[in-house]
Formats: structure tokens, C-alpha cells, sequence
């Protein structure tokens, strides 16, 4: 029997919440239709106020951020167990909002001259949001299963609605097709898993998995399931060579969907491989590291080599985001490749949860530049539109080349503190995982050359005849401003010290649980 | 006066001013130049109040500052100012203003973006010489890396972006290494002692003592940072380039403090935290140094462009540095320092003086020029001091720095000091080849076509090297001003190799 206990209902408030939302934007959609402005004011004001609300509900150790509430030991457990909401949760909440709240104000600029609805745009985004945030929390696999779907559905819509538009339609068909595809690997992988270890939720299945794991060799069932997971996994992370999908799902989709679908669907992803790999499956780590580090190389290495080539902004950020999964896959090789038991295990978890953090700022930050460069319907995503831009638009061209130098990895930037921690934690546990660390700088350079030329054409190419100005909204200003801010301050002392705590915490719990 | 954060100052201050002319509208040009030189020699007269509070017989960092910044990691913010990095800074803000004074002229486009540039420039350059923290120097070590690559990219020659993103890419290769090296260290650091704390700071890793194999990785990092930066023969063909293609400024603050920052690199950091790996290595190192400074000299004799000879000659007078470091003797190492500043000034003024002469012609091309001896008298004169110092002329700042160079490799290995004082015979030629050809002689065709134009230099362009011509003389006459800064660093640098036993010296 299900009991509406107060760890339930606490536990559950963030992502009901961000349903509610979602809902309330289609029903006023419905009662006062083509009320842009109001929905976004509706919307980002929403997000922000369940973002407070989670960070009040916690549990954070940090004393100040729980008023009145006794957090328990091990967060709060919903529904005997499926959910859980712990620092990691809690932390993962609180991006993905970050990211719904800045996709939500780059929106409106974007699809309002092109006619595309604002009401199904944040409704859909706050119900993938949704299905993330209940996929950070997951203990049970058929909710894992269950959230991973929700998270991708709408995805698959946002990436299509701008039905009247060839490449669109084909990015979505393409999204949806290897996307189902790779559920249904998943899926498979996750009944196998489920038949050795007799039951659905996370810690009894790490428990019963422990005595499988004393055999001298794994079952052959057992391994099967293993590596479907890892497969569906690395398809829905993106990462190298099940990453054909991204390229024309990003450059078909509306510039803000494209942004969002960079960060806000790869966090969900990594989220999902830490409740599943790092707490169900971490006993079996010296099976599956092996692979991600193979993934990790080969994912930042050809996502880099193959971005160096593209002429259109939106594929070469699609590569890019492909390479930065293979900097964050490296912090999950670098807790795979560490003893059980060492400090560097929890350094590989906290560096995955740093860059996802800083990564998801900077590149939707980048990804605003983009669609507030085509705000006028006609303007192609050709880099040649970047054309003079430090000259047609200096602020926009400053926050371009301070997100380009970010994504480099240039101090004193938030990229440039996520490569750190992630070498940091490569380094702490040595062995093969100093090669990685070697090629992960050695791309780090690598990529510094298409970013550049990007930085070239903005201030070393003349604009083009006749180019309109550049007029930028409210909302996307709001939006800019707040990941410009993360992305150049990440290294003051409170808010440096403030994350590198949480992340601690978050990473903690996943040490503790596996 | 005791307690203000001198060295915090003398670095920020540039940012403010960049902060403040970021507000200034684009159209004021004058205003964006005054608020730009304004901001440069404040920043000057700072530096000159740390040369005033400095106690050169004081064997520890002076005007220390330290805070805590993220503990977490034991990463600090930490300065500490000693001769060494003194005298740098005094270079890097006497070349800034003159640098800034100098593109009054050349620039004229987009001049506000092109100020904040070289005064962000100037943050990361006198950061790099103030930092004692190895996180804090890295980061200021990049920092000088995004304003230069605008500088050439955007206000540089035809070729612009090719040598820009040579440039930017050749440096991240190494400093990416670099960064790799850092953490290594301090987790070894880390791991020894349990503690994050002192992990990333120079003084406590200096004193740790590292495992050698560790030192040996580490030491490849850090030294391709400084190597290319440097740059050292087979590191430098960045160089020309950039060069050729900076505008004026940039080509004198490139190879004014940009070189300095890696021979600066090499004898604060890469030797004293790896001494055992800096010993392994350095037979290595001299020979490419004896390469560098031959190759240099033999290629800047054929060079037609009078940048790329300038640009070439660095490369020659460079490996004279790298040289007096690696044979780790008192007198060679005060002769590397001796030439890091010599050069910054020397290179600088002529550079400058190019620039002079491209502004007027647009053409560096030497075999165009000719008799400007006759057009030009003062400026004839001024490149004529500036040659004959470049060529180590006794009695100005170079001789003093290449002549304890060779003194210290005499006592190495007489060898290499032939092989070194062979080379200054053909920075000799090339020198007074370049001189006599553009200088004497009749007034080329080319020249002459130029009619009223080619003017003498002016009042501003006499101002920017008067300073350069009187420090070179003063340390040419007095090297004692310089030497006694030096005398600690070098005492430090010594004691860290365990000099006198040094293993692997013929």
C-alpha cells in the first residue's frame, strides 16, 4: 500500500511541481491563446520559484539551506524506495531546472517570427524536465525506464515541431527512430539484469548482483544485459560511434531546441548512468570501465577531428557536445578505474557532476548567440553568419567569444575548471587513466581551433553587405546575462566553493550507495 | 603604504582601466587613447614603488599577499615579488606604455577593442612574474594568450589568421601539457602528505622534492610550455610568423615580456620544482641552445623583410638564455637574466623602429630601402645605436648579459663557448649588413618616390624610444643595477640544482 508519508510528499514536490507547471502553461495557452510574453513570464517565473523550492527541501548538508527541516539520513525515500531524493538529486534537480529556465528565455526569440507556438514549446520542456528529474532520483528500474521515456518523448517533438521544415522533420524522424531503437536496447539489457538479480530496485539489485560477482566468470546472460545497457546508454549520451543521430537531430531541430537537446537530455543520460552503472552496477566496475574508456577516447576524438570540418554552427556544436561527452565520460572512467574504497572514486563522480554543471551553462549560452543571430527568419547557421559580428553586435560578439573560450578550456572560465577537475580525477588514479588525461588536453587543443575560427570570422572577417542589425529580447538578455555570469565567475570563492561542496555531497552519496 | 596590496594593484590595474574604457563610446578616440596611456603609466609609477620598497639583500619573496581561494583543492591566491620577477615587471610596464604610446598612430580602427586588449594583455603578463601558486601562474599564463591572439589576428598584417592561430595553437599545445604537469605534481604532492593543503603553492612543492621519475614526465610538460614559448630551436617557427604579421606594438611587447615569460618559466619553475629531471635533460637543451643560436643568426642573415631578421635574431639572442640556464653557473645564469631584460629592450626599440619606417613606406622589404642615412638622420642614428647594442656592443645592456653567457659556458665547456661567440660574430654580420644596406648608400628609387613623406621621426615615436636607449646605456654602463637584483634568485636557482655537482658535465 502506498502511504503518503512526509519523505514521500517532500520528495515528490519538485518534479509534481514541474508537471504542474507544464500543465498550467497549456491551460492558460488555452484561455488566452498567443500570450507569448505571459507564457514566458509564467514559465520562467515557475521554474524559479520550484528551484528555490528545491533548494529548501534539500537535503544538502549545508545547514542554512534547510529551513526547518530535519533531512533524513540518505535524503528522502518516496514510495517506499522507487524515488529518492538526495544530494545527488537534489543537485541534478537544480541544472536541469537551470536549464529548462534558460531554454525557456531563448526561446520566445527565436520561434515567435517564425511562428512557432510559444504554450506546446515550454510545455513539452517542462514535461521532458520532468521525466529528468525523475530520472536523477530513480532507485527502481521500471521508473528508471519509465523516466527515461518521459524524458525522450517530448524530446522527440520539440525536435519536429517545426513541422513545415524539411530538415526538421527528417532530424525528428531520424532522433526518434535511433532513439526508440536504442529504449528498446536499453529495455532488454534492463529484463536481463532484472532476471539475474530477481529484483527491480537499485540497492537490493547491487546487493543480489554481489554474490554473482564473486564467480570467477560472469554469466553469459548476465554480460549480455550488461552490454545492452552500456550500448542504449551510449546512444542516449551521444557518445562515439552511436552518435550518428545528433548531428542532423541538432541542426534540423529550432535553435533553442537544438540547445536544449545538447545539455538537458545528456545530463538526464549521465544521471541515468550514475544511478545505474555507478550504484546498481558498480560492482561489476572492472567490467564496464574498460568499455567507457574506449567510448571516452574515441568519443572526444572524433567529435573533435570531425567538428573541424563543418561549415554550419549548429553540426559543429553538435560535434562539440559530442566531444565534450568524452571529457565527461572521463570522470566516469576515472571512479571505474579506481580502487574501491580510494578517494579518487569520488573524484571521478564529483569531476562528471562539475562538468555536466559548467558544461550545460556555457553551451546553452552559445547556443543563444546562435538563435539570437537568427532571430530574423532566413538567416541561415552557416558560420559565415558570424560574419563581422564583433563589429555588427560587440556585446553579443563578447559573450560569443567568452562562451567559444569557455568550451576551449581557457582559464579563468567554467570550461576551463570542469577540464581541470575531470584531469584532476584522471590523475588521482593514474595507471592508464594519465594517457587519458594526455589525450584529453591533447583534444582540449585540438578543439581550440575550430572554436577559434569561429572567433575568426566574428572579429577578422568584415560583415556582409547590407547585414541587418541585431536586436535582442528581454527574455533572451535575462537568459544570456545568467549563463555569461556562471561562466565568467564560476571561480569566485562562493560560488566556487559553494558548488565544489555540493558536487562533493552529490558524489558522496553515490559512494556510500554502491 | 606598508600595507596596501602593491603587487594586486600593480596587477589589476590595467584591468580597471580596460574595465573603464569598455564604458568609454567608441567614437572618442582620444579619449580611449588618453584613458588606455593614463591607465599604462599609472600602472608604471606602481611598478616603480615596488622597485622603492624592495630590499634586493633580502633572501625570501617580498610584499607577499596570500588568501585563501578554494580550499577544497588548497589552491591560493599567493604573490611574492623577488629581483627577478621585480625587474620583469618594470619591463612589462615600461613596454606596455610604450607599446600603447606607439599605436597612437598605426591603429585606427576598432582602437577601443585594441586598448582593452594590450591592458588585459598586461594583467596576464605581470601576473605570470608575480604568482607563486601554480594554479594562480597558470591561469594568468593563459590569460596572455586570448588578448595576443586578437592583437595579431585583428589589427595584424595579410596573413593575419594563419599566423594567429599558429600562434594559439603552438602555446596550448605546451600549456595544456603544462597543465597536466602541475596536477600531476600535486597530487603526487597530495598523495605523499594526505593533504590538499600546499598542494598547488611553489614554495611548498620547491621544498617537497619529487620522485625522479615523476620530474622526468613533469619536466616535458612544463618544459615544451616555456620552450615554445621561448621559443627555442625546433619550437620557433610560430614566431616569424607572428611577428611579421603583429602590428608594431604587439611585435614589441611579443618579444619584449612574451619571450621573457618562458626563459622566467624555465628558471622559476621548470628547474627549481624538477631539479633531477632539469639535470637529465640539460645536455639536450644546450645543444638545440647552440642550434637556436647559430640557426638563428645563419637565418637571419638571408632574411629580405627587416621584421622577419628582428624576428629571426630573437631566436638567436633566446637561445643564449636557454643557454646560461641549462649550464646552471652563477655567471650563466646572471647572463640569461641580463638578456632577457637586454633584449626586451633592445628587440623592443627595434621593433619600434621598423615600425617606424613601415608606417612611412609600408614596405619592410630591405632591398627597397637604402640611404636613409641621407632622408633620415635621426632615425639613422637611432638604428644605428639599436644595431650596434644588438650586436653586443661593450658598454651597452647586451654585451654585459651574452659576455657572462659565454663566461659561464667557458667554465661548462670551452667548447660551447666557441660555438656560442661564433654565433655573436654572425649577428655581427647580419646586423651591419641590414644597417648598411638600409642605411647608406644612395636613396633608393623607392624611397625617393615617396617624395615629402618619408619624414624624420617625430615627437612620439622619439618619446617611445628614448627610455629604451637610456636603460640600455645605463645597464651597459652600471650592470650592477641589474646583477644586484639577481643576486638572490640566482643564489636560489643555484641552490636548487645543487650546482658544482652536477652530474653529466664534460
Amino acid at each position: 500500500m502506498i502511504v503518503f508519508d512526509q519523505a514521500t510528499l517532500l520528495a515528490f514536490t519538485p518534479p509534481v511541481l514541474v508537471a504542474l507547471l507544464a500543465l498550467v502553461l497549456v491551460v492558460v495557452d488555452i484561455a488566452r491563446p498567443a500570450r507569448d510574453r505571459a507564457l514566458t513570464l509564467i514559465g520562467a517565473v515557475g521554474i524559479a520559484a520550484i528551484m528555490a523550492i528545491t533548494v529548501v527541501i534539500g537535503p544538502f548538508g549545508l545547514a542554512e539551506a534547510q529551513v526547518g527541516l530535519i533531512p533524513q539520513a540518505g535524503g528522502y525515500e518516496a514510495f517506499g524506495g522507487v524515488y529518492v531524493r538526495d544530494a545527488l538529486t537534489a543537485f541534478l534537480d537544480l541544472l536541469l531546472l537551470s536549464i529548462a529556465l534558460l531554454t525557456i528565455l531563448f526561446g520566445p526569440d527565436y520561434l515567435r517570427p517564425r511562428g512557432l507556438p510559444t504554450a506546446e514549446f515550454a510545455a513539452m520542456l517542462l514535461f521532458a524536465i520532468c521525466g529528468a528529474m525523475l530520472l536523477g532520483g530513480a532507485r527502481d528500474l521500471v521508473l528508471l525506464f519509465l523516466a527515461l521515456e518521459l524524458l525522450v518523448l517530448p524530446g522527440y517533438l520539440l525536435a519536429g515541431y517545426a513541422k513545415r521544415d524539411g530538415l526538421a522533420t527528417e532530424g525528428a524522424i531520424k532522433y526518434f527512430l535511433l532513439g526508440s531503437f536504442s529504449s528498446a536496447i536499453f529495455l532488454f539489457g534492463l529484463v536481463l539484469v532484472f532476471g539475474f538479480a530477481g529484483t527491480t530496485r537499485i540497492p537490493e539489485v547491487a546487493q543480489s548482483l554481489l554474490g554473482v560477482s564473486e564467480l570467477a566468470a560472469l554469466p553469459a546472460g548476465l554480460l549480455m544485459g550488461i552490454a545492452l545497457l552500456t550500448t542504449g546508454a551510449a546512444f542516449k549520451i551521444a557518445a562515439v560511434p552511436f552518435h550518428y543521430w545528433t548531428p542532423d537531430a541538432y541542426q534540423g531541430s529550432p535553435t533553442p531546441v537544438t540547445g536544449y537537446l545538447s545539455v538537458g537530455p545528456k545530463v538526464a543520460a549521465f544521471a541515468l548512468l550514475l544511478r545505474l552503472f555507478v550504484e546498481a552496477l558498480g560492482g561489476f566496475k572492472e567490467d564496464w570501465t574498460p568499455f567507457v574508456m574506449v567510448l571516452a577516447v574515441l568519443t572526444m576524438s572524433v567529435g573533435n577531428l570531425i567538428a573541424l570540418s563543418q561549415d554550419n554552427i549548429k553540426r559543429l556544436l553538435a560535434y562539440s557536445s559530442i566531444a565534450h561527452t568524452g571529457y565527461i565520460l572521463v570522470g566516469l572512467a576515472a571512479f571505474g578505474a579506481a580502487t574501491v574504497g580510494s578517494p579518487a572514486e569520488q573524484a571521478g563522480l564529483e569531476a562528471l557532476l562539475f562538468y555536466a554543471f559548467a558544461y550545460a551553462f556555457m553551451n546553452l549560452g552559445a547556443f543563444a548567440v546562435v538563435g539570437a543571430l537568427q532571430r530574423r527568419p532566413g538567416v541561415t547557421s552557416q558560420i559565415a553568419t558570424f560574419a563581422g559580428l564583433g563589429r555588427r553586435a560587440p556585446l553579443l560578439g563578447v559573450l560569443m567569444f567568452l562562451f567559444l573560450l569557455s568550451l576551449t578550456g581557457i582559464p579563468p572560465f567554467a570550461g576551463f575548471w570542469a577540464k581541470w577537475y575531470v584531469i584532476q580525477a584522471a590523475l588521482q588514479v593514474g595507471g592508464w587513466l594519465n594517457v587519458l588525461a594526455v589525450i584529453t588536453v591533447v583534444n582540449a587543443m585540438v578543439s581550440a581551433f575550430y572554436y577559434l575560427r569561429v572567433a575568426v570570422y566574428m572579429y577578422m572577417r568584415d560583415p556582409a553587405e547590407g547585414a541587418p542589425p541585431i536586436e535582442v529580447g528581454t527574455a533572451t538578455r535575462i537568459g544570456l546575462a545568467i549563463s555569461a555570469a556562471v561562466t565568467l565567475f564560476i571561480w569566485l570563492p562562493p560560488l566556487a566553493t559553494t558548488l565544489i561542496d555540493i558536487t562533493r555531497e552529490a558524489a558522496a552519496v553515490l559512494i556510500a550507495g554502491s | 603604504m606598508e600595507n596596501l596590496p602593491l603587487l594586486s594593484i600593480v596587477i589589476f590595474l590595467p584591468l580597471v582601466g580596460a574595465l573603464a574604457i569598455a564604458f568609454i563610446p567608441r567614437e572618442r578616440l582620444a579619449l580611449i587613447r588618453g584613458a588606455a596611456l593614463v591607465t599604462a603609466l599609472a600602472t608604471f609609477v606602481v611598478s616603480l614603488f615596488l622597485l622603492l620598497g624592495f630590499d634586493a639583500n633580502v633572501a625570501d619573496f617580498q610584499m607577499r599577499e596570500e588568501m585563501e581561494w578554494i580550499p577544497a583543492f588548497g589552491i591560493e591566491y599567493k604573490l611574492g615579488l623577488d629581483g627577478m620577477s621585480l625587474a620583469l615587471v618594470v619591463l612589462t610596464t615600461t613596454l606596455t606604455w610604450i607599446a600603447i604610446l606607439a599605436s597612437f598612430g598605426p591603429i585606427v580602427d576598432r582602437v577601443k577593442e585594441y586598448m582593452i586588449s594590450f591592458l588585459v594583455l598586461e594583467v596576464g603578463m605581470i601576473g605570470v612574474f608575480l604568482a607563486l601558486d601554480m594554479f594562480l601562474f597558470y591561469i594568468f599564463w593563459e590569460i596572455v594568450l586570448v588578448p595576443m591572439y586578437l592583437i595579431i589576428g585583428i589589427w595584424g598584417g595579410s596573413n593575419r589568421i594563419y599566423a594567429t592561430i599558429k600562434f594559439v595553437l603552438y602555446t596550448l599545445v605546451g600549456s595544456l601539457l603544462m597543465l597536466v604537469a602541475i596536477l600531476g605534481l600535486a597530487f603526487n604532492y597530495q598523495a605523499a602528505t594526505g593533504s590538499w593543503a600546499g598542494a598547488f603553492d611553489y614554495e611548498t612543492l620547491r621544498a617537497f622534492g619529487f620522485d625522479p621519475t615523476l620530474q622526468f614526465f613533469a619536466f616535458i610538460g612544463f618544459f615544451l610550455t616555456f620552450a615554445i614559448k621561448i621559443p627555442m630551436f625546433p619550437f620557433h617557427t610560430w614566431l616569424p610568423d607572428a611577428h611579421v604579421e603583429a602590428p608594431t606594438a604587439g611585435s614589441v611587447i611579443l618579444a619584449g615580456i612574451l619571450l621573457k615569460l618562458g626563459g622566467y618559466g624555465l628558471i622559476r619553475f621548470a628547474v627549481p620544482l624538477m631539479p633531477d629531471a632539469a639535470q637529465a635533460w640539460a645536455p639536450l637543451i644546450i645543444v638545440l641552445s647552440l642550434i637556436g643560436i647559430v640557426y638563428g643568426a645563419i637565418v637571419a642573415l638571408v632574411q629580405p623583410d627587416l621584421k622577419k631578421l628582428v624576428a629571426y635574431s630573437s631566436v638567436s639572442h633566446m637561445g643564449f638564455v636557454t643557454l646560461g640556464i641549462f649550464i646552471f653557473t652563477e655567471q650563466g645564469l646572471l647572463g640569461a637574466l641580463t638578456v632577457m631584460i637586454a633584449h626586451g629592450l633592445i628587440t623592443g626599440g627595434l621593433f619600434l623602429l621598423v615600425g617606424v619606417i613601415y608606417e612611412r613606406t609600408h614596405d619592410r622589404t630591405i632591398a627597397k630601402m637604402g640611404g636613409l642615412a641621407a632622408t633620415m638622420p635621426v632615425y639613422a642614428a637611432v638604428l644605428g645605436f639599436f644595431v650596434m647594442a644588438s650586436l653586443s656592443l661593450p658598454g651597452l645592456a647586451n654585451f654585459v648579459g651574452e659576455i657572462l653567457v659565454l663566461v659561464g659556458a667557458f667554465e661548462y665547456w670551452p667548447p660551447v663557448a666557441a660555438v656560442a661567440g661564433l654565433a655573436m660574430m654572425l649577428s655581427a654580420a647580419y646586423l651591419l649588413w641590414m644597417f648598411q644596406r638600409v642605411i647608406f648608400g644612395e636613396v633608393s628609387d623607392f624611397l625617393r618616390g615617396l617624395g615629402h613623406h618619408l619624414r624624420d621621426m617625430d615627437r612620439n615615436e622619439a618619446l617611445t624610444l628614448a627610455p629604451l636607449v637610456v636603460l640600455t646605456v645605463a645597464f651597459g654602463l652600471f650592470p650592477g643595477l641589474l646583477l644586484n637584483l639577481f643576486g638572490v634568485p640566482v643564489n636560489d636557482f643555484l641552490a636548487s640544482v645543487g650546482a658544482g655537482t652536477l652530474a653529466g658535465r664534460p
